[in-house]
């Protein structure tokens, strides 16, 4: 089955640049270009995976979805892959390690520009971890 | 620019005379003039009248001129405060400016002297206010400078970048090998300009103040085995052994873990980096009075004399070094760090043989 995918972020250029490649990849993506948009959208539909830009706007109004979505008790579960230009106001991380933001039960972090290869498996890997967790809870 | 004739004055003082004498003496002049004959009064005047320029005489009746003096730095830490003393009490008068008085006002005084201390009073609160004008707006230009580099530049480069991995991508099969190496060239020097900026971020976004709050006493070993944990990667991928001499317990120190381990990570990388393969790096720990110091050796390129005065410049890469990618961007960040925590990072090296960088901070009180 194809898999849904929602894309907050309010660059179109970047947005373009990965919308192409998931399209490719046979994802179904759905762009909201502002967080009000995207909560709404989240709020109303389902989706196998959120691709969540954290420093919209003026301030990281990201962070304010990445919190909604934790205290929601269904859209917890959704997996996060949150995409950043701006890594070192996140935290303090270490060069080259992986990044587990921990918003929510599954999600991780990656600096945009990403590249396609590595944006895929990221997408695939969170997409099955989040299927895996769901099914050993039932 | 404030115009001089808006400066505002008040005498605290409980001898008639002297409130007397001083209006007589500024009659004519520009000033704007408040008097008080006790403390009390003073300062609520104070508060309301928000003078620039405070005299209050140190031996009044009532709440002496000094909890006066404390009183009124609370107010406004930038109202400038001269005490008038008796002759016989200049020693209370340098206690008076011990405590934050910036000038003394010996009685009795001439209309000259008194015209004098006023004058010069009035350029100091000057010169504080525009101090603090000045820093601030230093401080917002920072900011400012931060997010324009980040939103303005940082984000148009990514968006451009993210489009090439796209075209790249699907245009894989088409391209020959020429039309592909034009496009990997491009994607470098797009990727190079993203380093610098991040670096350039790095380098603006050290808040000494903000790291200095979150000040708590730690032991070294977190950070540090938090830096050895993250790049021993690195060093077994060039075949390095790192060798710890790192005994329990130590005397903490007051910091902030996870920038110190962002200090030690640079200095571990840079042995790392800077080192052929398969030699040895060594980091040992020991108290030295009321110091405590970290020292890590590598037996690497080295660094010739004329460098190393600049190497923690930022933006600076030593000759012996040049044939590693580097922005010359950690040690300066690392020394703003260790600054913050009042330590120094010193170095020693001898081209071709080595380099030690001891990092030196200051054992917590407690
Ligand atoms: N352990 C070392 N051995 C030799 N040279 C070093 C070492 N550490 C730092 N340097 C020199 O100091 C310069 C500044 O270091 P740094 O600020 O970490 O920047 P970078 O390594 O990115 O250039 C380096 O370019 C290098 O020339």
């Amino acid at each position: 089955m194809t898999k849904k995918l929602l894309m907050i972020d309010d660059d179109p250029d970047f947005v373009a640049g990965i919308k192409a490649i998931l399209d490719n990849a046979g994802f179904e993506v759905e762009v909201a270009y502002n967080p009000k948009e995207g909560l709404h959208a989240l709020q109303t539909k389902q989706y196998d995976l959120l691709l969540l830009d954290i420093m919209m706007g003026r301030g990281a109004e990201g962070i304010m979805i990445a919190r909604k979505l934790r205290k929601d008790v269904k859209l917890r579960e959704m997996p996060v892959l949150i995409i950043t230009g701006m890594r070192e106001q996140i935290a303090f991380l270490f060069p080259g390690e992986p990044i587990h933001p921990r918003f929510v039960e599954v999600d991780e972090l990656v600096e945009k520009p990403v590249e396609p290869k590595m944006l895929i498996e990221k997408v695939n890997s969170l997409i099955l971890t989040a299927e895996t967790k769901k099914a050993g809870k039932k | 620019m404030e115009n001089k004739n808006n400066s505002k004055i008040l005498i605290i003082d409980d001898e008639e005379v002297v409130l007397d004498s001083c209006t007589q003496i500024l009659k004519g002049s520009s000033y704007k003039l408040a008097t008080a004959a006790n403390g009390t009064e003073g300062l609520n005047l104070a508060k309301e009248f928000q003078p620039d320029l405070v005299f209050v005489d140190l031996k009044m009746p009532g709440i002496s001129g000094f909890d006066v003096l404390d009183k009124i730095h609370e107010i406004d830490p930038t109202i400038v405060t001269v005490v008038i003393t008796g002759f016989a009490t200049v020693g209370s008068a340098v206690d008076a400016m011990k405590k934050g008085a910036y000038d003394f006002l010996p009685k009795p005084f001439t209309p000259d002297e008194f015209r004098l201390i006023t004058r010069r009073g009035i350029e100091r609160r000057k010169l504080v206010l525009e101090t603090i004008a000045l820093r601030r707006e230093k401080e917002m230009l920072r900011e400012q400078f931060a997010s324009i580099v980040s939103h303005e530049l940082k984000a148009p480069l990514g968006a451009v970048q993210q489009n090439l991995f796209v075209l790249e991508y699907e245009l894989a099969s088409m391209l020959n090998n020429e039309q592909k190496e034009k496009l990997e060239r491009i994607k470098i020097r797009i990727d190079e300009l993203i380093k610098l900026i991040n670096s350039w971020l790095r380098v603006i976004s050290v808040d000494i103040d903000k790291l200095k709050a979150g000040f708590a006493p730690i032991s070294i070993t977190a950070p540090l085995s938090g830096a050895l944990e993250s790049m021993e990667p690195y060093a077994t991928r060039k075949n390095i052994e790192i060798v710890s001499d790192i005994r329990e317990p130590l005397s903490p120190i007051l910091g902030d873990s996870l920038s110190l381990s962002e200090v030690f990570v640079n200095i571990i990388g840079n042995a790392i980096k800077y080192s052929p393969d398969g030699t040895k790096i060594t980091i040992s720990v020991e108290v030295k009075e009321n110091d405590l110091l970290v020292s890590i050796r590598d037996s690497g390129v080295g660094i010739s004399e004329e460098d190393i005065p600049h190497i923690f410049e930022g933006f600076y890469r030593a000759k012996s070094g040049q044939t590693m990618t580097g922005q010359g961007i950690g040690l300066a960040v690392s020394r703003q760090i260790v600054d913050a925590h009042s330590g120094s990072i010193t170095v020693e090296s001898e081209l071709g043989k080595g380099t030690t960088f001891v990092v030196s901070l200051p054992l917590s009180k407690a």
